[in-house]
């Protein structure tokens, strides 16, 4: 039982790494900011679960697997709504987002301006 | 045996820190940097939790909270202000 | 409720004096200390135009990098010394790090009686399971209370340096607010995402912060700390929401209130200690079963005030530099 706790647990860890390299391998790879947001929210809800669910199966059930789970539900909360305000960020203040991506108006009427 | 695994994926993690301290310097927006600071932020998370289980100090679970609560509020404030502070700016450009 | 002097006696007294000194209905000094906004100075012709030939004097002499070359050679001269001594500060601090004593060498220079007397009586004298909150709560509470002063001091100074000036145009200012000429008005206002995400997280925040603090005689933590948290979790929601929700919830005179009263709370508790003599380690108080929340004497009601103090100054700090008023 014990052999297999540690080996599930070193299982989960690598595999978490693995996606953190993959992650800043994209944040690397990819060309723009809209893009390497797609890679980093990867490392931050995927990688990092995966690794807190490694060190769950290191460290056995007590008080500190809960706030692992804390931690985790946590930043599934607030990672997206990080990577939303960011993406607002880069939206508004980019000024040739054009170049970029392709933007699709979604108002019901385009012609009317954009009320705040 | 379990130490040395846990030694080494601490010093991966580390090197991919730089790796990421390299972006936010280099990052050509704004937003390039933050997104960089804001991975630093979860892998430092998990580096404190494994930290915390090789030290065997459970209140090092405590910081990790708090830690991803600290980089999601700097997240969300910096956004916030960066955008008063452009919109602001631009306003003024189109007035002069 | 008589009184047994009457309202013009009671008028002539110190008591009405300092009251209407403390509610801010007279101000002492006004007419006595020169409060007289400085002049403008009157602008010709002649001096805003030097003004702009100096300006674009200025201009051409320290900013052109582009045609003046040397400025350039300069910048390039001092972007390598920045480099370099950015280096060679990680350098020496690195290797004063390597020159540290290791962890756990019983013969450092911090290993002499003060620490030993900590850990072996600190237990029993303060009833607080963690050592570092029965040192600064305990042994040095009059440092800690020093110390939340300081962050009074500080949000007052705030208080005084943004606040004077805007108070005088409040109903000029509430009227071009509504014209859209205030600064906040180009920040996004209502993001939906954001405030289902502070529906779900703020409770959980201020829930944790109030944790840290009820639990800092028996787990790493205290009044600092879990004041800072409470403090994020406020600054998260006023992101969220906006200013007008929050100003029901709070506004300066909950400030004071808050502030006045754990500070003054602090003092009194603490100045318990004279009246058991100067050796204020002999308290009365029963510090109950280390390890149980209700522990360890007053220093749970001391991290409660230490705590309150700090999530009022973080909130205050924040409020106050985005928007110069309450």
């Amino acid at each position: 039982m014990e052999g297999f706790r540690c080996l599930m647990g070193g299982l989960f860890l690598l595999a978490g790494v693995v996606i953190f390299l993959i992650e800043v391998y994209g944040v690397f790879r990819l060309k723009y900011v809209l893009n390497r947001m797609h890679a980093a929210a990867l490392g931050d809800t995927l990688g990092l679960s995966l690794c807190m669910i490694g060190l769950m199966f290191l460290s056995g059930l007590n008080f500190s697997t809960v706030k692992m789970f804390l931690v985790i539900l946590f930043l599934w909360f607030a990672s997206p709504t990080a990577s939303h305000m960011l993406a607002r960020l880069e939206t508004t203040t980019n000024e040739n987002l054009e170049e970029h991506c392709e933007q699709i108006d979604l108002r019901e009427d385009p012609g009317e301006e954009d009320v705040k | 045996m379990k130490a040395y695994f846990l030694i080494g994926i601490l010093i991966l993690l580390a090197l991919l820190l730089f790796a990421l301290l390299l972006r936010a310097v280099k990052g050509p927006s704004i937003a390039d940097r933050i997104v960089a600071v804001n991975m630093m932020g979860s892998i430092t998370i998990v580096m404190i939790a494994i930290m915390s289980f090789l030290l065997k100090e459970d209140y090092l679970m405590d910081i990790c909270l708090i830690y991803a609560m600290v980089s999601f509020l700097a997240v969300v404030v910096i956004s916030k202000v960066y955008i008063g502070i452009y919109e602001e700016k631009k306003h003024g450009r189109e007035e002069n | 409720m008589s009184r047994r002097k009457s309202q013009e006696e009671y008028e002539r007294t110190k008591a009405f004096r300092f009251w209407r000194w403390m509610s801010g209905k007279q101000d002492p000094y006004l007419g006595k200390v020169e409060l007289v906004p400085r002049e403008e100075p009157e602008e010709t012709e002649l001096t805003i135009q030097e003004r702009m030939t100096e300006r674009q004097m200025i201009r051409d002499k320290v900013y052109d990098i582009e045609h003046n070359k040397k400025l350039g050679v300069f910048h390039k001269i001092y972007e390598a010394l920045a480099v370099c001594f950015c280096l060679a500060l990680a350098g020496i601090l690195l290797y004063t790090v390597s020159l540290l004593p290791a962890t756990g060498v019983a013969d450092k220079p911090v290993n002499n009686e003060v620490p030993a007397r900590y850990i072996e009586k600190g237990l029993q004298e303060t009833g607080a399971v963690n050592i570092v909150t029965g040192m600064i709560l305990d042994y040095r509470a009059f440092d800690t209370f020093g110390e939340s002063n300081v962050l009074f001091a500080a949000t007052t100074t705030v208080l005084i340096l943004l606040h004077s000036r805007k108070r005088a145009k409040d109903k000029q200012r509430r009227e071009e607010e509504s014209e859209g000429e205030n600064d906040r008005v180009y920040e996004p206002k209502q993001d939906s995402v954001l405030q289902v995400a502070a529906c779900v997280l703020v409770p959980v925040i201020i829930l944790f912060g109030i944790y840290v603090i009820l639990n800092g005689h028996l787990s790493p933590g205290g009044g600092f700390s879990g004041g800072a948290i409470i403090g994020a979790g406020l600054i998260l929601y006023l992101s969220a929401f906006g200013f007008e929700k929050t100003e029901k919830l709070f506004t300066e005179k909950t400030y004071k209130c808050i502030s006045f009263g754990a500070l003054t709370t602090y003092c009194l508790a603490k100045s318990y200690s004279f009246f058991t003599g100067a050796n204020h380690l002999e308290s009365h108080i029963p510090l109950g079963t280390p390890g149980a929340i209700i522990s360890s004497g007053l220093i749970l009601i001391l991290n409660i005030c230490v705590g309150l103090v700090v999530a009022c100054t973080m909130y205050t700090f924040y409020v106050m530099f985005r928007k110069g008023d309450f």
